[in-house]
């Protein structure tokens, strides 16, 4: 089953993200702020049972640990840092007021952070108290500051009462606990073991075989989630890092992550029986989704947003007929003309004219790397470039390669993202049996859309090879000097494109290339943070509302006072040039392969 | 109410039509099939039809074994039931077309209400295999239908014409040919085509009979690579156009 | 050998299909019905009926003249009214019928395939040939006085006036229609959206044109099928046809190839619709068509 294999690495995930909070620790202050708290938590829970031990016999407490000056030594540390955390994140929520907490339930946080505070407080009085009346287990001398609270003075009535509220917080608590956000206490964790730890850029395949009453079509009710996307909803703190990293909530519109995963949880929690779309979540917010990842990235607790947004446009697409009217002519092409563009197929290769490509036909021997050249470069005269660039560099350093020209039908990947799965399917198969008859056993594909598609989804339909992207061959190529580029002193600023740099970990091999050619400097949301260019999701064919995500990056680009804008990916070109058009700046946009084709030349 | 509409194959050209090297066809290699936008249209309505007044909505073709590729999609649309007429190797012309048409729809034990077809096939474009069918079997025949409403027995049907519209109204059992804007055809949902996977499809090979309207052969119009002037690139180009509109009188 | 030619009053389809009859050569008889028509015919006949148009009335004027004339070829214009006038005549007198034809020569005609992106060339095996002539495939020739003018009354059954206009919807046209206008202003695909169109609605006004679009756009939402120019929209033969952000697709071309000349507005110089544009401008329309509306604006002084 999926989510139950590469065991060591999701034991290494508890180990790095739950109780080393690192995605938490991103964010320095909010990050320590929760680590004192959780950790906090995890020292303290002895000292709930001692406590309720006590309730009942006064002068009992946990055998051997009770006694332990150590461990009365970090109640005592650990209780500070819980009441620094909280007021860390007093401060934080009402003073800093971040704007992540829009939309999330603050007064709810606010009695939870007063219940902590209670908790520790009341433990720290009630050790006082217990040491004044010489009733300490542990030596007093090891618990510095239960020692000093016992100067206070204390009395029996004084004691039990502390010990009774103490108590009492926690009951309550522990009782409130399923009914707010703070269900994540004990969902997050195991949330984080089945996240996905490999192949993340892929979506979870559907069946159209058998009963139709075992079919599902994505979700369009509370009763159509899958297990993990309800445990995502129960393990959402509301925290807003996946609202603040959303391109969409970024340029104005109203997807917020943290909303969607919010609604979906309120309709669960409300067992409501009515469509999610419409009801938990609005209709807008499914297609503002442009699938780039940075909400998962970010989230500490493993929720896999993407997977809800793809499953409620499956229903709406494949069950209801219910989308953007301007995909329509999208969906029609790519299943009727086999790609999206709707053009004929028998052009697919004319950018390949006159440049001696080996096209393969049924029968041919096998070339040893098969280049995927991807709808967009065959038939966008702005991607074209970054095919004939590669083309050319491959030919350059001699690599056996050849393309299927017509045969190559779309990967299927705007499909699938814009929810149909159905037609997704449909290509897959038939590029699967293409690809396995011609005996192709590597694939490089100059489009990370495809890269993604060729490389993580389609093994689960009898298609598994060796996949590269272009920049991951291309780095190889130079580095092994069979390509030479010259270096060049223009400074560069390279684009990472989602489905590269997030989704696929491929983001070290075309700053190599980037680095080769020119003066490198980078944006400030690089790497596994790069901001979207606003194509995915199939939103190439989608209008955008509000703000415009392509501008935003472009801005972010021209600030790095760089010359020129590099990039690894069709889309990204065409909405990152269309940014740059719009607002009138002087920023070249280019894919990598150019760049290092120009080098070869001897400088652009 | 029983309606039946009847669709043809037709291969989706895109930009370039390439032909076979003997003249005989077009290249198909690599090309998508559909339904002309016409009869797509004449299926939505038969859809509608049906879920407005009760009854059955059959789809009837005449082409190559692989034509029940477009029963199928029409069948998700939302006809119940398919006719392939296999009519295989060279083509046949709208008068052989329409006989077996009309052989086909005596042969079944249903009476139609309505028989739809498009106004024109998306190839051959013969107007007239609609209006043979309804002449053999003595119904009548509104064309070019943008616009159709079914009511006590009678079709009220609309035409375009230059200033508005012509009205006809005509008593079921009736034949008509559709044009695309008559309806939206709908985005058939997944359930839908799988279930028409699985609705019946009744196959025959009619007789072929002999072409009188016989294809020699075909030929791409002359005309085609012409070479446009490039009158400049982006918004500077804008002063020459304007000159260009002067010249032809327009601007 | 002669010919039998329907023509409709101050109809130029009418005209184009008279000079194809004439270059038959023999003598040239026109039919019309309800009313003469201006066509230099050798015999006009002019038949009798009254009312709005029944196709079955129109094909029984028809198939008596033939019976009377026996013409060896029967003409039309391929309209949507003579193609179907013809269709009636086919199927009452069990002949092939070739439709949208370009060319006669003896028993083969040239034909239009594809609404005219493809011909075919086929033989008509019959004693009487039935054709109707593609529009704008051959030149009008100029209106004129018949000869000599004879009328009849057809005997109608009661089958040919089962179909018959029952009114006339006047629709309310807003500005000029895309049939009528001299200049057609057309978007595809690469407007982008419906908002978009607005540039385009601003050239065509400044034009005095109707604003046309590709089925793309249709199906996209964002103009109505009214606005569809193609081979199942409308065909439309202005002067001058823009075609901005419109890929070329024979769909397409079918409806705009009876402009007299097309403008081609396009990102990408390999587009299918220059290899029918007589201009072309290569760029972005966002920034192409509003910079020639501020041209002309500029050449008014406005």
């Amino acid at each position: 089953m999926a989510r139950f294999d590469d065991l060591p690495r999701r034991a290494r995930n508890e180990a790095v993200l739950v109780l080393g909070q690192r995605k938490l620790l991103q964010r320095l202050v909010p990050g320590l702020m929760h680590a004192f708290i959780f950790w906090g938590f995890l020292v303290l829970a002895p000292t709930i049972v001692m406590a309720m031990i006590a309730v009942v016999a006064r002068g009992s407490t946990l055998p051997w640990l009770g006694r332990q000056g150590w461990f009365a030594l970090l109640v005592d540390v650990f209780a500070v840092l819980v009441l620094a955390g909280v007021v860390a994140a007093v401060w934080i929520r009402k003073v800093q007021r971040p704007a992540r907490f829009e939309g999330s339930h603050r007064g709810e946080a606010d009695l939870i952070l007063g219940l902590i505070a209670g908790i520790v407080v009341t433990l720290l009085f009630w050790h006082g108290s217990r040491i004044a009346l010489g009733l300490n287990e542990w030596p007093a001398g090891w618990s510095p500051v239960s020692n000093g609270l016992s100067q206070l003075g204390t009395s029996r009535v004084l004691e039990r009462s502390l010990v009774w509220a103490h108590v009492l917080l926690i009951l309550t608590f522990l009782a409130y606990l399923p009914h707010s956000k703070h269900l994540h206490i004990a969902t997050a964790a195991v949330n984080v073991f089945f996240g996905r730890t490999r192949a993340r850029g892929r979506l979870e395949p559907l069946r159209f075989e058998g009963a139709d009453e075992d079919l599902r079509f994505g979700a369009g009710t509370v009763a159509d989630l899958t297990w993990k996307q309800v445990l995502d909803t129960f393990s959402c703190t509301e925290c807003g890092r996946c609202q603040d990293a959303c391109p969409a909530h970024a340029t104005g519109k109203i997807l917020s992550p943290k909303l969607l995963i919010m609604g979906l949880r309120d309709q669960v929690f409300a067992q409501d029986a009515e469509p999610i779309v419409g009801n938990g979540v609005p209709e807008e917010m499914v297609w503002d989704c442009v699938t780039c990842g940075a909400c998962i990235e970010v989230c500490p607790v493993s929720i896999e947003h993407v997977d809800h947004i793809v499953d409620l446009r499956r229903h709406l697409v494949m069950v209801e007929s219910r989308f953007p009217a301007e995909a329509e002519p999208m969906l029609r092409d790519v299943e009727r003309s086999s790609n999206p563009w709707g053009k004929p197929q028998v052009e697919r290769a004319a950018w390949a004219e006159g440049l001696g490509v080996r096209v393969l036909e049924p029968g041919d021997r096998a070339p040893e790397v098969l280049y995927w050249v991807g709808c967009a470069a065959s038939f966008d005269e702005r991607a074209r470039l970054a095919a004939e660039s590669t083309a050319k560099l491959l030919q350059v350093a001699g690599v056996d390669f050849a393309i299927l020209g017509p045969r190559e039908s779309c990967t299927g990947d705007p499909a699938r993202r814009m929810g149909n799965e159905y037609v997704f399917q449909s290509l897959a198969e038939r590029n699967v049996a293409t690809l396995n008859e011609s005996g192709v056993t590597k694939i490089v594909a100059s489009c990370p859309h495809c890269f993604n598609t060729l490389a993580n989804e389609y093994p689960d339909f009898g298609g598994s090879y060796e996949v590269v992207h272009h920049t991951e061959l291309l780095a190889e190529l130079v580095r092994e000097g069979r390509l030479a580029p010259t270096a060049g002193e223009g400074s560069i600023t390279y684009h990472d494109s989602c489905y590269l740099a997030r989704h696929n970990d491929v983001r070290s091999d075309p700053r190599e290339l980037v680095a080769a050619v020119g003066r490198p400097v980078e944006m400030e949301r690089s790497g596994k943070q790069t901001f979207c260019c606003g194509a995915g999701g199939a939103h190439m064919w989608l209008e955008e509302r509000g703000g415009a995500i392509n501008e935003e990056r472009v801005r972010e680009a021209a600030e790095t006072g760089a010359e020129t804008l590099a990039v690894a990916c069709p889309f990204c070109t065409v909405m990152l040039d269309d940014g740059v058009r719009a607002s009138g700046r002087e920023l070249r946009v280019v894919d990598v392969a150019t760049l290092l084709v120009e080098s070869l030349d001897g400088g652009a | 109410m029983n309606v039946l509409i009847c669709v043809k194959r037709v291969p989706m050209t895109g930009g370039k039509i390439v032909l076979t090297e003997d003249e005989q066809a077009i290249e198909t290699r690599h090309l998508g099939f559909t339904i002309s936008p016409h009869e797509e249209c004449g299926v939505e309505e038969a859809a509608r039809l049906i879920e407005a007044h009760g009854g059955e909505s059959v789809v009837l073709t005449l082409g190559p074994p692989e034509a029940e590729e477009q029963l199928r999609e029409c069948m998700a649309i939302g006809a119940d039931r398919g006719i392939l007429l296999v009519a295989e190797g060279a083509e046949w012309d709208a008068q052989a077309t329409a006989a077996a048409i009309v052989e086909a729809i005596r042969a079944e034990d249903v009476e139609y209400d309505l028989i739809v077809f498009g106004n024109e096939s998306a190839d051959t474009g013969g107007y007239q295999v609609g209006i043979r069918v309804a002449y053999a079997l003595g119904l009548p025949c509104v064309t070019g239908l943008k616009g159709l409403t079914v009511e006590d027995g009678r079709a009220r049907c609309e035409q375009e014409v230059p200033g508005g519209r012509d009205v006809y109204v005509v008593p079921l059992p009736a034949v008509v040919t559709v044009k695309e804007g008559l309806n939206l055809p709908r985005y058939p949902s997944v359930p839908a085509k799988l279930r028409a996977q699985r609705k019946p499809v009744a196959t025959s090979t009619p007789a072929r009979r002999d072409s009188r309207l016989e294809k020699v052969r075909l030929a791409l119009p002359p005309g085609q690579g012409k070479s446009a002037e490039i009158l400049g690139h982006g918004p500077e180009a804008a002063p020459a156009v304007v000159e260009v509109m002067r010249g032809l009188g327009v601007a | 050998m002669s010919v039998l030619v329907l023509v409709e009053p101050g109809d130029e389809l009418s005209l184009q299909a008279l000079a194809l009859a004439r270059s038959l050569g023999g003598p040239v008889h026109a039919v019309s019905v309800g009313a003469p028509a201006e066509v230099a015919a050798d015999v006009l006949h002019v038949a009798e009926l009254e009312g709005s148009y029944a196709p079955g009335a129109w094909a029984t004027a028809v198939t008596e003249l033939v019976e009377r004339l026996s013409p060896e070829v029967v003409v039309a214009a391929g309209s949507d009214r003579g193609n179907e006038v013809l269709a009636h005549v086919a199927a009452r007198l069990d002949l092939p019928l070739a439709a949208n034809c370009t060319e006669v020569r003896g028993d083969e005609v040239t034909r239009v395939r594809w609404g005219g992106s493809l011909l075919e060339q086929a033989r008509v095996h019959a004693p009487l040939k039935l054709l109707t002539v593609a529009p704008y495939a051959v030149a009008a020739e100029a209106a004129g006085a018949a000869s000599s003018v004879e009328t009849f009354a057809p005997a109608l059954s009661e089958a040919d006036l089962a179909v018959r206009v029952s009114e006339r919807v006047e629709t309310a046209s807003a500005g000029v229609s895309l049939t009528d206008a001299k200049v057609v202003v057309s978007g595809g695909r690469g407007v982008g959206s419906a908002e978009g169109f607005a540039i385009i609605e601003e050239l065509a006004g400044l034009l005095g044109g109707a604003v046309g679009c590709s089925r793309v756009v249709t199906s996209a939402g964002w103009r109505p099928h009214a606005d569809q120019v193609g081979q199942t929209g409308t065909k439309v033969s202005p002067d001058l046809y823009i075609a901005c952000g419109i890929s070329g697709a024979t769909q397409h071309i079918a409806g705009c190839k009876g402009a007299k000349k097309i403008l081609a507005i396009n990102d990408d110089p390999e587009a299918s619709i220059l290899a029918h544009a007589d201009y072309a401008v290569i760029g972005n329309l966002h920034e192409i068509v509003p910079a020639i509306s501020a041209e002309l604006r500029k050449a008014r002084g406005t």
